[in-house]
C-alpha cells in the first residue's frame, strides 16, 4: 500500500550515512574545527568580565577563563591566539568562522547563543542581586566534536 | 443515554461490534499511555535538533485522534432528541475533522521550519550530556529515544485497524494509519541525528522536512475524508478506499420485491451509521400496502447494524433531483 514506497528512503539515507560514515568518529564537526585546532592555533575571542577574564594591556588575558583556555589548548598541543573585542564582535567573528571560541563570563542565557554553540554550563556563580548565573562558553555552530571535547574537559575538571 | 446496553445512537450495536468497542477504547487508553510517556522521553533529549523537533510535534499531534476518539464514542451514545433528531453521530466527522485541521497547519509549518533551516544552511549544535558520572554526545540518547518510541505504535495501528474496520470508524482508521507510518517518522529523525553526528549538517533539516511532508499528508488525506463526511458525500468504506456495497446490496433486496419495479438509495455516512433514503417505484403504480412497506424497512435494517435510520419512499418515477446520474446508470445511485 501506501507505505511501501516510503519504506525505501530512510533506507537510501542509511545507506548513504554508512558510505559517508566511513572512517569518521561520531559526533565529527562539518568544517573540522577540532581537527585544525588540534596541533594549531586554537583563536579565542575575550572580552573583560570580572575575575572570569582581565584583560591588560601588553599581557596576555588572566582570570578563571583565560586559564581553563590555556589548559583546554594544551590537551590539544594547541597554541591560543587571542582576540579582544565586545560580545557582539566576537559572536559575529564566531559566525563567520574567524574564531573557534568565544568566552568572556557569559550566562547560559546569553542572547548570542542563537548564532552559536553553548558548552553546558561548568561553573555557577551569584551576582549582586542573588541571581545563579551559569556559566557557559561560545563555540561555533554545529561543531560537535570539538564542542564535545571541550565539554568534557570543562565538566572533568573545569570546575573553578 | 439511559441505559447502559452498546448503542450508537438508537442503533443497539451487535455483539462483534460491541466487543471491537469495547477493544477500541481500551486501545486508545493504552495509545495515550504510549504517547505520554514518549513524548516525556523525547522532550528530554529534544535538544537543538529540528528533526527531532519535528517528531515530537508529530508525536504532540498524535494525542488529537485518540482523544477524538474518547470523546466521539461517549457523545453518540446519546438518543436522537427532539432538538437533534438525527442524532449525534457527526461528532465523529466533527472530531475528525479538528484531528485533520491541526496536522495540515502543523505539517505545513514545519515544512517551513526546516525548509528554512537548510535554506540558511543552519548547523544544528548538538552538545553533550552527563549521565551515569559519564559526559557522552547527546545525539547517542536522541537517537536511542527514537528506537525505542518507533516500534509499539505500529503494533497499535495493526490492532485499531482491524478494529476501524469492524465499527467503520474512520477516526480510529485515521489514527490507526497515522500510528502506523510513525516508526518512519521516528527512523527518519534517528538517521537525521546520526547525519549530525557524521558532521552532515543537512541531514537534520531534510529527515525534518520528510517528517513534516508526511504529516501534511496525512492531514490533507484526512481533511478530504473528513469534509466529505461533513457534506454528506455517497458512502465510502471505512478507509475511503471505494463507495460502500451496503448500498448496492439495499437497491438489490428492494429491486428484487414483487411490488417494486425499481428501486434506488442514496446514503449519507453519519460517522457510523448511515442514513439512508430509498425511492421505489411500485409495480404497475398502485401504492404499496403498509405491510408492504414495513416489511421491506424491517429486512433492510436487518441487512446490516449500519443501516437504521431507513426511510422508504414510494414515487412514480425515480427523482433525477434527489438521485444524481439516476437516469444513466443502473445499480446503485
Amino acid at each position: 500500500m501506501a507505505g511501501r514506497q516510503y519504506i525505501r528512503r530512510p533506507i537510501l539515507l542509511c545507506g548513504l550515512l554508512a558510505i559517508a560514515g566511513c572512517g569518521l568518529s561520531i559526533p565529527t564537526d562539518p568544517s573540522g574545527t577540532l581537527e585544525d585546532v588540534s596541533g594549531g592555533t586554537l583563536r579565542v575571542g575575550v572580552t573583560e568580565s570580572g575575575e572570569w577574564v582581565q584583560l591588560t594591556p601588553g599581557q596576555e588575558p588572566a582570570g578563571i577563563e583565560p586559564d581553563l583556555v590555556r589548559k583546554f589548548a594544551s590537551t590539544r598541543d594547541a597554541q591560543p591566539q587571542w582576540t579582544q573585542g565586545s560580545e557582539h564582535e566576537l559572536a559575529e567573528d564566531l559566525k563567520n568562522g574567524e574564531l573557534d571560541l568565544v568566552i568572556g563570563g557569559l550566562a547560559s542565557d546569553t542572547p548570542w547563543s542563537k548564532h552559536a554553540g553553548m558548552t553546558r554550563p561548568y561553573a555557577e556563580s551569584t551576582d549582586e542581586r542573588g541571581k545563579t548565573i551559569k556559566h557557559v562558553m561560545l563555540v561555533p555552530q554545529g561543531e560537535n566534536a570539538f564542542l564535545l571535547a571541550l565539554d568534557k574537559f570543562l565538566l572533568d575538571r573545569g570546575a573553578p | 443515554m439511559t441505559n447502559n446496553s452498546p448503542r450508537f445512537g438508537h442503533t443497539e450495536l451487535p455483539d462483534e461490534q460491541h466487543k471491537a468497542l469495547g477493544r477500541a477504547v481500551k486501545f486508545e487508553w493504552i495509545t495515550l499511555a504510549f504517547l505520554a510517556l514518549s513524548t516525556a522521553l523525547v522532550f528530554l533529549v529534544l535538544g537543538n535538533s529540528q528533526a527531532m523537533k519535528a517528531a515530537w510535534i508529530e508525536d504532540l499531534l498524535s494525542f488529537l485522534p485518540p482523544i477524538a476518539f474518547l470523546v466521539a464514542t461517549r457523545v453518540i451514545r446519546r438518543r436522537p432528541s427532539e432538538e437533534h433528531p438525527y442524532g449525534f453521530h457527526r461528532s465523529v466527522g466533527i472530531a475528525h475533522l479538528v484531528s485533520a485541521v491541526a496536522l495540515v497547519v502543523m505539517g505545513a509549518y514545519l515544512i517551513i521550519d526546516s525548509g528554512v533551516g537548510l535554506l540558511s544552511a543552519e548547523h544544528p549544535t548538538i552538545g553533550s550530556v552527563e549521565l551515569f558520572e559519564r559526559t557522552f554526545w547527546l545525539g547517542w540518547l536522541m537517537i536511542a529515544a527514537m528506537i525505542l518510541t518507533a516500534a509499539p505504535p505500529v503494533y497499535l495501528g495493526r490492532v485499531k485497524m482491524k478494529l476501524a474496520e469492524k465499527l467503520h470508524d474512520k477516526v480510529l482508521y485515521a489514527d490507526a494509519d497515522m500510528n502506523k507510518a510513525d516508526w518512519m517518522t521516528a527512523l527518519a529523525a534517528a538517521v537525521g541525528v546520526a547525519g549530525i553526528g557524521v558532521g552532515l549538517w543537512w541531514a537534520n533539516s531534510a529527515a525534518a522536512l520528510l517528517i513534516s511532508v508526511s504529516i501534511l499528508r496525512d492531514g490533507v488525506r484526512n481533511l478530504r475524508g473528513a469534509v466529505g463526511g461533513l457534506m454528506g458525500a455517497r458512502a465510502r468504506t471505512y478507509d475511503g478506499a471505494k463507495p460502500d456495497p451496503l448500498g448496492a446490496t439495499i437497491d438489490e433486496y428492494l429491486h428484487g420485491l414483487d411490488w417494486v419495479a425499481d428501486a434506488r438509495s442514496r446514503i449519507r455516512d453519519e460517522g457510523h451509521v448511515f442514513h439512508v433514503e430509498s425511492f421505489v417505484v411500485p409495480e404497475g403504480g398502485r401504492t404499496p400496502s403498509l405491510e408492504n412497506l414495513e416489511e421491506a424497512r424491517r429486512t433492510c435494517i436487518d441487512l446490516d447494524w449500519k443501516v437504521q435510520d431507513l426511510v422508504i419512499v414510494p414515487v412514480a418515477e425515480l427523482p433525477e433531483e434527489f438521485l444524481p446520474g439516476v437516469a444513466s446508470t443502473g445499480g446503485e445511485r
